[in-house]
């Protein structure tokens, strides 16, 4: 069963015609006072999980948009996030 | 004799309360290093403790490919001695991994593929390691099916042919390793997962498992793909890794036409024959990460592509099976290994992508060494996970692996 990612613009398309763009962190860090530990945590390490997790993608053979999706990486499924944050 | 033989390890055993060593995984890595702690440093008080059953994971599944042409001052070392390693261990087991060196011819398909082959090559060669560059003509000696010809949509330009390399039987290591720590005292649990990993003051102090909590000082990560999320669950240290899913299959069985392991990154392809006769070819990934192990018709096509552009007289044969395993990549394709860094008594050894097989005996040698003493021995230091942060990425591979958006 193959992967299949929802584009904000372009709906929902085989996910070979996306790039995957590395797991959600959040914010880049700072600049002024950044540790060399600190940056290659952002830009190296992972939490791996197993599971859901919130990450980037890039339709990159569709419109060009970025945006993030939650899947769960033991079923390569798209799942819904959780719902708006100002509950 | 059938269905009586005697267990190669033993089957009963119960977990204790307490252990010197608790490994996690029964996969190549920790059962060769609970092999070496037993045998070279007499720590036979020792726990493997493996979720499933021994070779479930990357052990069982990759296509056996053994070879010491890599790239690295720093690797090259490490893998001609894993080399080395085999006939000894076969030996010592007295178990017939079925090392196979039939040797190992990587093509290339341009000049410049050619030009990064001549380094790779006089760097195997300084390290006194047979590997040297061919023609094409050369390489239709070596393997006549292939076609050399300008039919292919990437013509072969040449090759690397590396000798000593080939092929040994993953289960069998497996097997042997496991059956010669037992008989050392180690104890092997399967069907245990680890759950959680307890830390006071700064060292290991317990690991807690589904079946109940166990003292110890020292923790060995060696759970494969699943090393990078245990490590960030129950400690909070996160690895630079990820996870992703590769697929390999295998032809129905063929008489002999194929007497050497073949590889091409262009095709991203690579194919042996096993003794069975059945062409066992890989391996390709879904470039985004996952714990799936799902086999998908994309790289069937692929495979089945690049296979009969290489060797046009495969055209026509059928996949019997395929199947995938998980592979945990680091950005310079070059593994982690750490010990004492920042929790005394937690080691790690894991992110060894597609090349943790080749690489699981001597490493396993060498990691022992570390945990019993508490001292790195000088060949592993440099896979410490610290490089990254001390921007010492090794040159494992041209260009970084970085499921990221800077690639
Ligand atoms: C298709 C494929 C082809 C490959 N081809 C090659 C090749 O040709 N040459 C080569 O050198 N390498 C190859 N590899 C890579 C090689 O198989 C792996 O690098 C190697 O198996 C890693 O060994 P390991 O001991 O780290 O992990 P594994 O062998 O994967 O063992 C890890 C074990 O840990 C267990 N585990 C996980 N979580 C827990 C937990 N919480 N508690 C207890 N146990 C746990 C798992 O069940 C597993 O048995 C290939 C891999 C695949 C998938
Ligand atoms: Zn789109």
């Amino acid at each position: 069963m193959a992967l299949t990612i929802t584009c904000p613009i372009c709906g929902k398309r085989s996910g070979y015609e996306f790039r995957f763009g590395g797991e959600d962190k959040g914010p880049p860090p700072q600049a002024a006072g950044l540790t060399p530990a600190a940056w290659c945590d952002y830009v190296h390490r992972n939490n791996c999980v197993a599971g859901v997790q919130k990450e980037w993608w890039c339709h990159r053979q569709g419109c060009g948009t970025w945006f993030s999706i939650y899947r769960d990486t033991t079923k390569n499924l798209e799942v819904a996030g959780p719902q708006s944050e100002d509950v | 004799m059938l269905g009586r033989g005697k267990r190669l390890w033993s089957r009963s055993k119960r977990l204790k309360s307490s252990y010197d060593a608790v490994i996690i995984g029964g996969g190549l890595h920790g059962l060769a290093t609970a092999y070496f702690l037993a045998t070279r440093h007499g720590m036979n008080h020792v726990a493997v403790v493996e979720k499933r059953y021994i070779g479930f994971g990357g052990a069982g599944r990759n296509t056996a490919i053994v070879r010491a042409n890599q790239r690295t001052q720093e690797n090259l070392p490490l893998y001609k001695e894993a080399l080395e390693l085999w006939p000894v261990l076969t030996q010592e087991l007295d178990f017939n991994l079925m090392f196979y060196n039939c040797g190992n011819l990587n093509l290339a398909h341009s000049e410049a593929a050619l030009k990064a082959m001549r380094l790779q090559v006089a760097s195997a060669q300084f390290h006194g390691i047979d590997s040297r560059l061919i023609d094409p003509k050369e390489c239709k000696e070596l393997v006549p099916a292939l076609d050399v010809s300008d039919r292919l949509r990437y013509p072969i330009y040449g090759g690397m042919y590396h000798p000593p390399g080939g092929i040994v039987r993953h289960d069998a290591v497996v097997w042997g390793l496991a059956s010669g720590a037992s008989q050392k005292g180690v104890d092997i649990i399967q069907g245990v997962a680890v759950t959680g990993i307890g830390v006071q003051g700064g060292r290991i102090t317990s690991v807690e498992t589904d079946h109940g909590t166990i003292t110890t000082p020292r923790v060995l990560n060696a759970a494969g793909a699943y090393a990078a999320a245990i490590s960030c669950e129950m400690l909070g240290m996160r690895l630079p890794i990820s996870v992703l899913t590769i697929q390999a299959m295998v032809t129905q069985p063929l008489k002999p036409i194929l007497h050497h392991v073949i590889s091409s990154g262009t095709y991203h392809c690579y194919a042996n024959q096993t003794l069975k006769g059945e062409v066992a070819t890989g391996a390709h990934m879904d470039p985004w990460p996952n714990y799936t192990t799902q086999c998908t018709a994309h790289y069937i096509k692929h495979q089945a592509e690049a296979l009969t552009q290489l060797l046009p007289c495969l055209k026509g044969v059928k996949f019997m099976r395929a199947w995938a395993g998980l592979a945990d990549m680091t950005p310079d394709m070059a593994p982690i290994i750490d010990g004492n860094d920042p929790v005394r008594g937690y080691y790690l050894d894991c992110g060894w992508g597609y090349f943790g097989f080749k690489s699981c005996v001597v490493t396993g040698k060498y990691l022992a060494d570390f945990m019993a003493s508490g001292v790195c021995p000088q060949i592993l230091r440099p896979f410490t996970g610290r490089r990254f942060e001390q921007h010492r990425l090794m040159g494992e591979t041209p260009a970084l692996v970085h499921y990221s958006p800077d690639n």
